[in-house]
């Protein structure tokens, strides 16, 4: 990881709904290399945060900088940077999930053999090869995101942004998309995520983020996240359930 | 905007009525055959293009009910919810049954509504029959339900609905003959030729009979004839049947339900083995020359046509569609102008290309209606592929507007040539007319399917069916149908100086520029009418937030 070297930049982020505002200024880097987890209660501003660094959702101020590409003067260079995998995979059901590479891969504009090499290489990393030519409509939830996953990454993209990747994942697909995840990071890509599961964001993330109401509480790395809430030999868990005062809830209800 | 817009269909409806009104009220007095038998087979042509009303009525509701059942009784994802829950399975399919029936009737009712006042209005009817023909119309239109909700229920204790493919080229083929039934049993070309009749007896004898004894239109026909001349009693003794027939088959329905809806809404959850079936050699030749586009338009034409393919519920349809030019091109073919010597002349015929021209319109934006306008909206959930995708939103809609555009013209440019075939036009300027009307009539429609379409897009609709027969598409067929009009009048200043023009009448100085600003008034109105729903989508589509 280079943290010189900021891949992802928010400036004064902030997106608002009426008069409430899903997201506060939000300042924020992520740099090259760098696994980068964002985690925060239901509701806080996390897959906001993501709509909007992939352009799916407007912000209503600021800016977003990606590789230093503007999303909001370039958006096409920016968003070629990015491979994204939403936290529903909603897919096109009557594609077969080679038919739905093709797809994905042409709006990147990436070369057929090599959608039909890295597609070939990644359904069969996931177990999915042999329904290579299946409709999407009779997969289940997890085998959909696995094709996300898989689509997300025909481009080689230098940032993979995930919202929620082990939902509806079973075990062995949970363990290989963390190690999917560390060779990335490896070969130097950036990898933006957000998880409730802090397990996964423990052993993987370099850095984390908690988000609370649409503001950034707490940023650092898991000692610094332990130095911050005066936590030193907690786990995240504890530090995320203090950062989001949820600890204070009652025990019943816990 | 929708204040505009609804100000405009409630336009078209009192010209539609006004219109209407005069032609019902000249036909109705049959001046042309005197003052004692003219109004007396002008009220029998009356009853009869009644009768053929509330019979195409019959059947536009007959097949939208089963589509909508199709939809409300299975295809809502609300109802896994509703089955989960310990609510009665007859109260569930109850609930469905009425929201259904407002689907899948309210369009067709609003159609069709300024065209029963004229009728009403040009029989002189009281205020009273007015209100009671709402009721008496309100229990005709929930025959058709019936019908719709009882099939779909049987049908889908058979087949699995979500693989609808053989359910729909079952319905489609039912549609079909059920139409060309239709059609051929209204014989309406004999009311125009006496030379089918060899007395005047024959001819009021043919036209007294009902086209099919046992229809329900002729009930609710026979029941508002009465109506409308204020005998209150027949008209209740001729809706009794209807309401004893309704009675039965809701209690049907209601049996049928109890039975069999669980069990066929379980069974529709059901997929299908071998998912992709049939069509894949169609798919294959259609995609096949994509290979010579650039990359972007290639993978999106390429998914378009596989999802249409493999969507039962939009490619059915084309049997539909196929339908109505069959029907449309049968109708043409039968046109008795030559039987009407006085009436008949070259001349007509050129006039009657000039006309020609809308009405492939009309067909060409149901066409769209079905087809292209849904093209955003069936994009669905996986829109968010797109958006977060290097693709602009302007491209994808200029790709989709392109893609849609060329088949559209194929259609258009074919249904031309075989009606100007048909009419024998001899004038090449009516000739090319005529071509040049429907080109843009088509570039028009396309664009406010594609426009219109992106602003009303429905993305978690679960049918195209059911996006097409929205406010949205409603509002689509209400603006195509303006601009056809909108051309027609701009075109009328030329045609009317062309005419002169062949009969050398004075030009006066003025009117070749008045010519050519007219022409220059149409391109500059076509293109505001392509531009404008196409950078109304385009701001909807860069608004819409994906859920």
């Amino acid at each position: 990881m280079n943290r010189t070297e900021p891949i992802i930049r928010f400036t004064n982020i902030q997106k608002k709904y009426g008069d409430f505002a899903a997201l506060k200024p939000i300042n924020l880097e992520i740099f090259k290399g760098e696994l980068f987890g964002f985690l925060g209660p239901n509701g806080a501003g996390k897959t906001t945060l993501i709509r909007i660094l992939t352009g799916i959702i407007k912000a209503t101020g600021g800016t977003v900088s990606i590789g230093g590409f503007s999303l909001e003067k370039e958006p096409e260079s920016a968003k070629r940077m990015l491979g994204y995998v939403p936290d529903r995979p909603y897919l096109y059901e009557k594609l077969s999930p080679l038919e739905y590479f093709d797809f994905m891969g042409g709006l990147y504009n990436v070369k057929q053999s090599e959608i039909t090499s890295i597609g070939e290489k990644l359904l069969k990393l996931f177990d999915l090869w042999n329904k290579r030519n299946d409709l999407i409509e009779s997969f289940s939830h997890g085998m959909k995101q696995k094709v996300a996953m898989s689509a997300a990454n025909l481009h080689k993209p230098d940032i993979l942004v995930v919202d929620e990747p082990t939902v509806g994942l079973d075990p062995k697909s949970v363990k290989l998309a963390k190690q999917f995840f560390k060779d990335m990071t490896l070969e130097g890509k950036t990898i933006f995520l957000t998880t409730h599961t802090l397990s996964v964001a423990e052993d993987l993330c370099d850095r984390i983020a908690i988000i609370r109401s649409g503001e950034i509480a707490a940023i650092g790395t898991l000692e610094e996240l332990q130095t911050k809430a005066s936590m030193p030999n907690n786990n995240l868990e504890d530090i995320f359930l203090k950062i989001t005062e949820e600890e204070n809830l009652p025990k019943a209800i816990i | 905007m929708r204040t505009l817009l609804f100000f405009c269909a409630i336009l078209i409806s009192i010209v539609i009525y006004f219109g209407l009104l005069e032609f019902l009220t000249y036909v109705g007095k049959g001046e042309t055959l005197g003052p004692t038998l003219g109004p007396v087979i002008g009220y029998f042509i009356l009853s009869k293009l009644l009768e053929m009303l509330f019979m195409a009525l019959f059947f536009m509701l007959l097949f939208s009910s089963i589509i909508s059942a199709l939809s409300f009784l299975f295809l809502d994802e609300e109802l896994s919810t509703l089955m989960a829950s310990p609510t009665k399975i007859i109260t569930i399919f109850r609930s469905r049954f009425i929201l259904m029936t407002i689907d899948s009737s309210w369009m067709t009712m609003i159609f069709f509504a300024p065209v029963f006042l004229a009728f009403a209005t040009a029989m002189r009817a009281e205020a009273l029959s007015y209100l009671l023909f709402i009721l008496f119309l309100c229990l005709f239109v929930l025959l058709p339900n019936i019908c719709g909700a009882g099939t779909a229920v049987l049908l889908s204790s058979f087949f699995p609905v979500r693989q609808m493919r053989k359910v729909f080229q079952f319905l489609s083929i039912l549609v079909l003959t059920g139409l060309v039934f239709f059609i051929r049993s209204l014989e309406a070309e004999k009311l125009l030729n006496t030379k089918h009749f060899e007395k005047v007896s024959d001819y009021l004898l043919s036209i007294q009979l009902p086209l099919s004894a046992y229809s329900p239109s002729v009930l609710i026909h026979q029941s508002s004839m009465h109506l409308f001349n204020g005998n209150l009693k027949a008209a209740f003794s001729n809706i009794f049947p209807l309401i004893i027939i309704l009675v039965f088959g809701l209690l049907a329905l209601n049996i049928l339900a109890s039975k069999y809806y669980r069990s066929a809404w379980q069974f529709s959850l059901e997929a299908l083995d071998n998912q992709i079936l049939g069509m894949e050699w169609l798919r294959k030749i259609l995609i096949w020359p994509l290979k010579y586009f650039k990359r972007d338009f290639k993978v999106i034409a390429e998914k378009e046509i596989t999802t249409f393919l493999r969507d039962p519920a939009v490619f059915s349809q084309i049997f539909m569609m196929g339908a109505i030019i069959l029907v449309y091109a049968y109708n043409l073919s039968i046109l008795p102008l030559k039987d009407i010597p006085s009436f008949y002349s070259k001349s007509t015929n050129n006039a009657l290309v000039f006309l020609n021209g809308p009405f492939i319109g009309f067909i060409i934006s149901a066409i769209s209606m079905r087809f292209v306008y849904p093209s955003i909206s069936m994009e669905g959930r996986a829109f968010w592929s797109v958006k977060s995708s290097p693709i602009s939103p302007q491209r994808i809609m200029f790709i989709k507007f392109t893609l849609y555009l060329f088949p559209m013209l194929v259609l258009s440019l074919i249904l031309c040539t075989i009606t100007n075939t048909l009419f024998e036009v001899s004038h090449s300027y009516m000739l090319w007319l005529s071509y040049f009307n429907v080109i843009m009539i088509t570039f028009v429609v396309t664009s406010l399917a594609i426009g219109v379409g992106t602003v009303f897009a429905n993305f978690s609709a679960d049918s195209a069916l059911k996006i097409s027969g929205s406010y949205g598409g409603f509002i689509f067929m209400i603006l195509s149908g303006l601009y056809i009009i909108n051309l027609i009048i701009l075109e009328l200043y030329p045609m009317y100086r062309t005419t002169f023009f062949k009969n050398n009448l004075d030009l006066g100085y003025a009117s070749p520029s008045l010519f050519w600003i007219n022409i220059i008034i149409i391109f500059v109105c076509t293109a505001s009418w392509i531009y404008i729903p196409f950078k109304k989508g385009l701001n909807a589509i860069n608004a819409y937030e994906p859920d």
